[in-house]
């Protein structure tokens, strides 16, 4: 686990009993967009078009029981048991569900930026938790990513000017910061 | 009064527990706020946030902590919440070895 870095932003705040808010410029607002379009994208790579069986299709089971071969997927959709045998059963029943899950707080979150009035966000408990989920999601994508591991984030620090990862990684800092912010804004407050 | 054997006592309360030795682990992430895992675990199972604090420092130090048990369909849906919410957790039996 690791700890957000303190910054001179302000992020989630508090607005009035039961909503959060945060203000983003155009920029911050195309980079949220463009990551969470990116997570829904992949979530739906993974999605099974060739089940026949509508009551599957119905009651969520796909014919997916192996676990995904991307490592990002892999993160996003992990083994729940050891056991290989128990982690396929347990897929092929639940793995549908949780990619709608997914996707359905990757979906709020870029529905609540489309529709941000001059980049204010305003999000009730719910949309909160779908912004959390969703946000965790991309941070475990570009970690998977950097490579991020428990002691590397100076070496993280210590990338080239030139190297693309460093983009990645001050990305990854600040949705580390926004994310904190807005979690800390809901545990000082009974919504 | 009946006096049951301790033995027979102890075998009928194994038969009528034996639905709940199953646990949820959270395994230690290193991309997951230690602030998120903690707000998680208080909104998954109503924990306190001493209690998900505590938990969630188990999990920083000692790289996993059980934070639910009961029977095996209980923490089935346990872990597909927490995965939900991208945290990494496993189910397994009490007595298995990790």
């Amino acid at each position: 686990m690791t700890q957000s870095s303190e910054e001179q932003q302000r992020g989630f705040r508090r607005h009035g009993d039961n909503a959060l808010i945060a203000e983003f410029s155009q920029s911050e607002s195309e980079v949220l967009v463009n990551l969470v379009e990116q997570i829904i994208e992949l979530l739906g790579e993974r999605k099974d078009n060739h089940s026949d069986d509508p009551l599957a299709v119905m009651v969520g089971i796909t014919s997916h029981d192996s676990p995904p071969e991307d490592d990002v997927l892999l993160r996003l959709l992990p083994n729940a048991y050891a056991d290989q045998v128990d982690a396929s059963e347990f897929r092929r029943y639940t793995e549908a569900t949780l990619r709608a899950k997914k996707t359905a707080h990757a979906m709020s979150m870029r529905i609540d930026l489309k529709s941000a009035a001059d980049g204010y966000v305003e999000v009730d408990h719910d949309g909160a938790n779908a912004w959390l989920g969703a946000m965790n999601d991309i941070r475990l994508a570009l970690g998977v990513r950097l490579k991020v591991e428990e002691n590397s984030h100076e070496d993280l620090e210590l990338l080239a000017p030139d190297d693309p990862l460093r983009g990645v990684y001050a990305v990854y800092g600040w949705l580390g910061w926004l994310q904190e912010s807005l979690i800390m804004a809901l545990m000082d407050q009974a919504l | 009064m009946v006096k049951i054997d301790e033995k027979i006592d102890e075998a009928i309360k194994e038969i009528f527990s034996s639905d709940r030795p199953w646990i949820t682990i959270v395994w230690d992430d290193p991309v997951n706020l230690m602030s998120y895992v903690t707000y998680v675990l208080m909104e998954l199972f109503g924990f306190t946030r001493d209690k998900a604090h505590e938990l969630m420092m188990k999990v920083h130090t000692e790289g996993r902590a059980v934070v639910s048990f009961g029977s095996r369909e209980e923490m089935e849906h346990d872990v597909a919440r927490l995965h939900e919410y991208g945290l990494w957790a496993t189910l397994q039996r009490e007595d298995q070895n990790a």
